[in-house]
């Protein structure tokens, strides 16, 4: 009878154990999904775009217990971005490996990522911001502008089983945001269209 | 005996089930009392509005709209699919909030010829939430060696507002509009075990809106 009782109490020690592994609130996120492509009139210009090692294996950490592995995904994502922008798009790890033709190089990084939970906005919405930084240079090497280009995104908890499915998917649409705002804004910044409108200018000469 | 018996506890749990209904409240507007024609190869598409700060137009809501309508007949585009073919367009930052942002952007001739492909000629947009009125009550679990349990009591009120707008893609106007107000209580009744009597606000919020829906529209043969 004992025994069965030792067993018993064990057993629930477990169960216990189980439920309080359930309450960590630890999260690690690996986004792997895949995105549409852009539907725009490209521009007509040859860009390289530098996806460094660092960019593409790029995991982010907004707090000490939460761990967004996105190197992949935004790869993808500025891919299709950066196809639909320009009429030709080259892709390279380093500006040692790009040909000639490009007349601008553009080299994205994340500055800085944050989220959001419901437990700290106080809203039934997990959120996620991504800073990024588009260093946009000639062929030559000259800087033409650096953009900062924040993305968000969110995504509201009542329909998650998780918070990482949560946190993921307020990731996802945080990314599509960074596309959106890529492809529209991009002539909104003032020294990049003043550069693209003059080299179209002379490739029209 | 134990018939009497029977009878006693369905007396005593129909109040508690009539409790569980939903009062819902239909809004509806369109210009004229005529119906929105549609071809048999013409689509519509229901999106959900997502650039609220503090909710979003849930996408299992926006699914069981979207069946409701395509049970009529009605051919339609999934949200995704659309979003997907038309991106970055219809982003939460970018999608058009009025009509005459979506006549600027159906001047774009890729955006105008994707949709002409995809036979989109209704869009309907719903905006809205369920959200969580009023607790009252408590109930508290325990569960030890020997066994456990939930005693006490616990309610809530529950609010489903959700507003329809039909657009009409290719004349560029408003067609109509619906909102709808359902609200309820549900219940909590811990006796033991904890005994749920919830009410189906959302879900008669979406059977309400989608049948109204349907009868905006009607299938040329």
């Amino acid at each position: 009878m004992m025994k069965i009782i030792k067993i018993f109490n064990i057993c629930f020690l477990f169960v216990g154990l189980f439920f309080l592994t359930g309450c960590s609130s630890t999260a690690t996120v690996q986004i792997d999904t895949k995105f549409p492509s852009v539907l725009a009139k490209p521009e007509v210009l040859s860009v390289a775009v530098i996806f460094d090692e660092e960019f593409m294996n790029y995991v982010g950490t907004p707090n000490e217990k939460t761990s967004i592995s996105l190197g992949n995904a935004q790869v993808e994502l500025l891919k299709n971005a950066f196809s639909g922008l320009f009429t030709t798009t080259q892709f390279a790890s380093s500006t040692d490996n790009i040909d000639s033709n490009a007349v601008m190089i553009i080299t994205p990084s994340v500055q800085q990522m944050q989220i959001s939970t419901p437990s700290e906005n106080y809203l039934n919405v997990f959120e996620v911001w991504i800073k990024y930084n588009l260093k946009i240079e000639t062929a030559d090497g000259q800087l033409i502008a650096n953009w900062f280009m924040p993305a968000y995104g969110k995504t509201p908890d009542a329909f998650m089983t998780s918070k990482e499915r949560a946190i993921e998917q307020a990731t996802i649409t945080a990314l599509r945001d960074a596309g959106a705002k890529l492809l529209l804004d991009f002539r909104r910044i003032p020294d990049l269209n003043q550069w693209i409108t003059a080299q179209q200018k002379r490739s029209d000469l | 005996m134990k018939a009497h018996t029977l009878l006693c506890q369905l007396f005593c749990l129909a109040p508690l089930l009539v409790g569980c209904a939903a009062t819902t409240t239909i809004d509806e507007y369109r210009p004229t009392d005529q119906p929105i024609l549609i071809n048999k190869s013409e689509k519509v598409v229901v999106l959900g509005r997502r650039d609220a700060g503090h909710y979003e137009t849930d996408r299992e809501f926006i699914s069981c709209v979207t069946n409701k309508i395509s049970s009529a007949s009605i051919n339609v585009v999934l949200e995704q699919t659309f979003i997907d073919s038309i991106y970055p367009w219809f982003e939460p930052r970018t999608a058009p909030k009025g009509l005459p942002r979506l006549k600027r952007l159906m001047q774009n001739p890729a955006v105008r010829d994707k949709v002409d492909e995809l036979s989109i000629r209704y869009l309907v947009w719903l905006d809205g939430s369920t959200e969580t009125l009023s607790k009252g009550g408590s109930m508290s679990c325990a569960i030890g060696p020997g066994g456990g349990g939930c005693f006490g009591f616990a309610q809530w009120d529950k609010l489903s507002t959700y507003e329809a707008t039909v657009w009409d893609l290719t004349d560029l106007i408003e067609k109509g509009r619906l909102r709808v107000d359902s609200e309820g209580t549900s219940y909590l009744i811990g006796a033991v075990a904890p005994i749920p009597l919830l009410t189906p606000v959302k879900s008669d919020a979406c059977s309400s809106l989608g049948n109204q829906l349907k009868t905006f529209f009607v299938v040329k043969p």
